[in-house]
């Protein structure tokens, strides 16, 4: 069906007809949206599927090496928009639809969202696959497929309420079942020493319960259709006996809940920040994903290959954050307990296969787990821990000798009352690679988080800044603006983000200006109009939207953003004074359901909101709406939209940011702190074409180490900003809850602010008033976004993607 | 669990004639198979049918090698089918058993 040209639209309307009968078994009168959705997807899934069998052909010819990337989250969205859109067959689509009396948008809208992950780090994983892919490159993507993905967030009351993601209930056309493939999972149990025939020690792991995982695989089309590679999701089954004994013992119900218990592994991804440690489910899941995928990937090998002194050279393993860390035990049971390879061998094979992304900083989100739940969970891995940690030790004793200290601290089990294994250790111990996902944050990584392994390894790490993929975030997300860009430079950024700089040549071209004003105008209309929807305000498009959208986090200081807010509101209404602009404050993020502080902080946007939007001395003049249910799908009408992009983490958190780059490639200006890949973009895009302000990391390390931040220094000195802050006191923000807000001025002032608000709040507020004259000065605006869009290229996945293939994976197109 | 046995010379052959021995199984084939397991007793099991053991299989087996090996005996395996040698190496029961591929290779190894 997809091989034609100008017959495309046919085919794919007789395709979709097609599946609508022969597939759902309905006629087609009268099929509902959703329906129609699951029909077309079928139809494209025809064309993906002989393109994903061709490429296995071209890649099985030629044996290459390949990647496989291990993510306990991936963070999908919708698929049906840029499948076509990769496949080149937009046109014949919307042709199709018309054809059957349909609007395409209402079809392409019942497209669920793959929800499989939480914010960044599973989006990562997403544009890396469509990277992969688009470059020709043989990578996979092992991951997990949760019954239920991030929970739906409603606003109620101005409170975040959760409500579960059941993104399979009614099934997704683009997954494949693989039974063929299922694999089995020991979990459990205990190990019995024994000696083998030859009077060695042999370890044997006993009384294991098993988890079948049965995986599904989600074709993954790179631009223009010539490669189609993989994301395999595991689901977890009981096995087919399942706990036959308690069965056979009559006692059909507790056989029927340790049923549930197996499938209960795969049901729900875990929000983030909410992961506390100990939890035996979350290990069992990070457990079974890097068992089923590890197995995998040695039957795979194992089918052209007798030995494994080439598995090196043929598999590179990319862990996506600590989360997939029992890689390093998992591979080395294999090798060692299954193929009978000595230990050195063995570990000389591990190593050269593994490499590991930190996505970090903060110690609290390291993962560590208790010694005494991985001997219940997994015996035998905690054995080859202890062996690796072993002989990692003496190494390093044989390096800084007489050093105890830095045994202690280098260990990958952390000693005291309750004994831990330190997961981002054993990843760094356990790769030949070892990288941070910016250049500030690859630094911090040496420097501060682990500077005793840089010491002793300082060639094992490196830096791979992220990246996002254009072609969903550009082409698909903003129609009209590829549509100008390639009318004007062509079409060659859709694979070669560099292209893009061609723009610079047009960015006094006042034709083109007033075309890339409109194009960001009809982008404004569209989310204000999905702002009037989900939260009944009227937002006038001829306002500065500026938008905060991303995870809701003490550090990522949407707090700043919500009191600058605030300062403004006060003099607007006190003093009479007219704004430079009309500013529309756009909010989007879930905060984590165990995380208080970040759903307060969702509270007093939304209060704020209810007070500043009414009042009628400020007519519109500040507008704040918090839209909710932030999502890719929903990302994708907000970052077109945007003018101003908010990125004021507290300086040496953020790790890169991907949004950063999504909101610069579609125009918008960065008011960002020097943090993460801001630093990068700003090197870009030019220091003149973004706004930078705050503290860098340098000087809130300084002021940390000498505790010279003293936040009421800043009150008592700033009149406006003692009214801020009195008024989170008072009930100004909360008439019906009464002291609702109070804590927050008791943290800014007086708890040890970790994140330094007051401290770089009097230079953002500077910068934001700057940010407003500049926007009324609209060519030299549009002359900047321009810019942004036109130097932002270097932040295509595909730049990030060929770094990694050059550098750490060693894999090339083919 | 269902089991054929023979004797070849001082041997004895047991043929395991199910595909799965597990929890639902394995007790009963450890009371079935008692009487077979006479002290400096040479056994060889036939695994060739099997297609699945779980752990509490897996301990059946070994708990069969242990009782021999205590009166003097000994316990042999043939016949071991893909996904039932993968079980055995997942937990290195492969490395405290003898196993061959066929029963008479087994038997022939008692001679040796």
């Amino acid at each position: 069906v997809l091989s034609g040209n100008s017959d495309t639209a046919s085919c794919l309307q007789q395709s979709i007809r097609h599946h609508a009968r022969y597939s759902l078994g309905k006629e087609w009168r009268g099929l509902s949206h959703q329906e129609i959705f699951t029909a077309a997807a079928l139809a494209v899934r025809d064309g993906l599927v002989d393109r994903m069998l061709e490429t296995e052909e071209r890649y099985s010819k030629r044996d290459p090496k390949r990647l496989y990337y291990l993510s306990i989250e991936f963070l999908i969205g919708r698929s049906l928009t840029n499948n076509l859109c990769n496949l080149g067959m937009l046109d014949a689509w919307r042709q199709a639809l018309s054809a059957l009396g349909l609007d395409p948008r209402d079809i392409e809208e019942s497209e669920r969202d793959a929800a499989l992950g939480n914010g960044g780090l599973g989006r990562l994983a997403a544009c890396f696959l469509e990277s992969l892919a688009t470059l020709d490159m043989p990578g996979y993507g092992y991951g997990i497929n949760y019954e239920y993905g991030l929970f739906r967030q409603e606003i109620d009351n101005g409170y975040q309420t959760e409500k579960p993601d059941n993104w399979l209930e009614s099934g997704t056309p683009w997954e494949i079942e693989r039974l063929d493939d299922a694999c089995v999972i020991p979990v459990y149990g205990r190990i019995e020493h024994a000696v083998d025939r030859r009077g060695n020690y042999n370890p044997m792991w006993m009384d294991w319960k098993v988890l079948i995982g049965v995986p599904r695989d989600m074709p993954i089309v790179g631009y223009g259709g010539r490669t189609v590679n993989i994301l395999r999701l595991y689901a977890a089954r009981s096995s087919r006996d399942f706990d036959m004994q308690i069965f056979n013992e009559g006692d059909y119900i507790r056989a029927v809940e340790q049923k549930m218990a197996s499938e209960t592994v795969s049901r729900v991804l875990y929000p983030s920040d909410s992961v506390a440690a100990g939890q035996e489910l979350r290990l069992v899941q990070e457990y079974f994903l890097v068992a089923c995928a590890i197995r995998d990937i040695v039957k795979g090998y194992g089918k052209t290959h007798d030995s494994f002194r080439e598995f090196p050279s043929k598999v590179a393993i990319q862990l996506n954050d600590t989360h997939p860390t029992l890689a390093v035990a998992e591979l080395m049971r294999i090798l060692v307990d299954e193929k009978d390879l000595p230990w050195e061998e063995a570990w000389e094979i591990s190593r050269a296969t593994l490499a590991y992304t930190n996505h970090t900083l903060m110690p609290e989100a390291l993962e560590k787990w208790p010694a005494s739940l991985f001997e219940y969970v997994l015996p035998r891995h905690l054995q080859i821990i202890y062996e690796i940690n072993r002989r990692f030790l003496e190494q390093v004793a044989v390096a800084f000798p007489s050093d105890g200290e830095r045994l202690r601290r280098m260990s990958i089990i952390e000693e005291g009352d309750r004994k831990q294994i330190r997961m981002a250790h054993l990843a760094i111990v356990g790769s030949h690679s070892v990288n941070g996902v910016s250049r500030i944050h690859t630094e911090l990584v040496k420097k501060s988080l682990v500077p005793d392994f840089h010491q002793l390894w300082p060639e094992r790490f490196n830096n791979k800044t992220n990246g996002v993929t254009q072609r969903r975030w550009l082409l698909a997300a903003n129609p009209a603006l590829a549509r100008l860009i390639s009318d004007t430079i062509g079409s060659g950024w859709i694979t070669d983000g560099d292209a893009l700089r061609a723009l610079e040549a047009h960015c006094d071209d006042e034709g083109f200006h007033k075309e890339f004003r409109a194009v960001k105008r009809s982008n404004k209309e569209r989310l204000a109009a999905v702002i009037k929807d989900t939260t009944r305000q009227t937002v006038d498009p001829d306002s500065l939207f500026d938008v905060q959208a991303k995870r809701i986090h003490g550090y990522k200081r949407q707090l700043l953003n919500v009191v600058r807010i605030i300062h403004e509101y006060f003099r607007l209404r006190d003093n009479a004074e007219q704004p430079a602009v009309a500013r529309t404050c756009i909010f989007a993020g879930k905060a984590a359901p165990g995380y208080w502080m970040a759903k307060q902080i969702i509270k007093l946007i939304n209060s704020v909101g209810r007070v500043v939007n009414t009042d009628p001395i400020i007519k519109g003049r500040i507008k704040v709406v918090f839209i909710p249910d932030y999502r890719v799908t929903l990302a994708e009408t907000i970052v077109p939209a945007a003018d101003l992009s908010e990125q004021v983490s507290t300086a040496g958190t953020e790790a890169s940011g991907t949004g950063n780059m999504k909101f610069a490639m579609n125009g918008a200006l960065t008011i960002g702190t020097l943090d993460g890949a801001n630093i990068e973009i700003r090197d870009d895009v030019g220091a003149e074409n973004v706004f930078i302000f705050g503290l860098t990391t340098e000087e809130i390390q300084q002021m940390r180490a000498q505790g010279s931040y003293r936040p009421r220094e800043y009150y008592d000195r700033d009149p406006y900003l003692k009214q801020v802050i009195d008024s989170l006191d008072s009930d100004v923000f909360s008439p019906q809850e009464p002291g609702l807000f109070g804590w927050i001025s008791g943290m800014l002032l007086d708890s040890g602010d970790e994140h330094f608000h007051l401290a770089d709040l009097p230079a953002y507020i500077a910068m934001q008033e700057r940010a407003a004259a500049e926007f009324r000065t609209t060519a030299i605006w549009t002359r900047k976004a321009i810019l942004n869009v036109a130097r932002i290229g270097r932040f295509s996945s595909d730049r990030t993607i060929r770094q990694y293939a050059r550098e750490v994976w060693n894999i090339e197109s083919v | 669990m269902e089991m054929a046995t023979e004797k070849t010379g001082d041997v004895t052959v047991v043929v395991l004639l199910g595909e799965q021995l597990d929890a639902g199984n394995a007790k009963d084939f450890k009371r079935d198979i008692a009487a077979l397991l006479e002290p400096r007793g040479k056994v060889v099991f036939d695994l060739a049918r099997l297609q699945f053991v779980d752990s509490s299989g897996l301990g059946a087996i070994l708990s069969c090698l242990r009782q021999l090996n205590a009166g003097g005996g000994d316990l042999k395996l043939c016949g071991m089918s893909k996904p039932v040698r993968a079980l055995f190496e997942l937990v290195r029961m492969h490395k405290i058993f003898d196993i061959y591929g066929t029963q008479e290779e087994a038997v022939r190894a008692f001679g040796q």
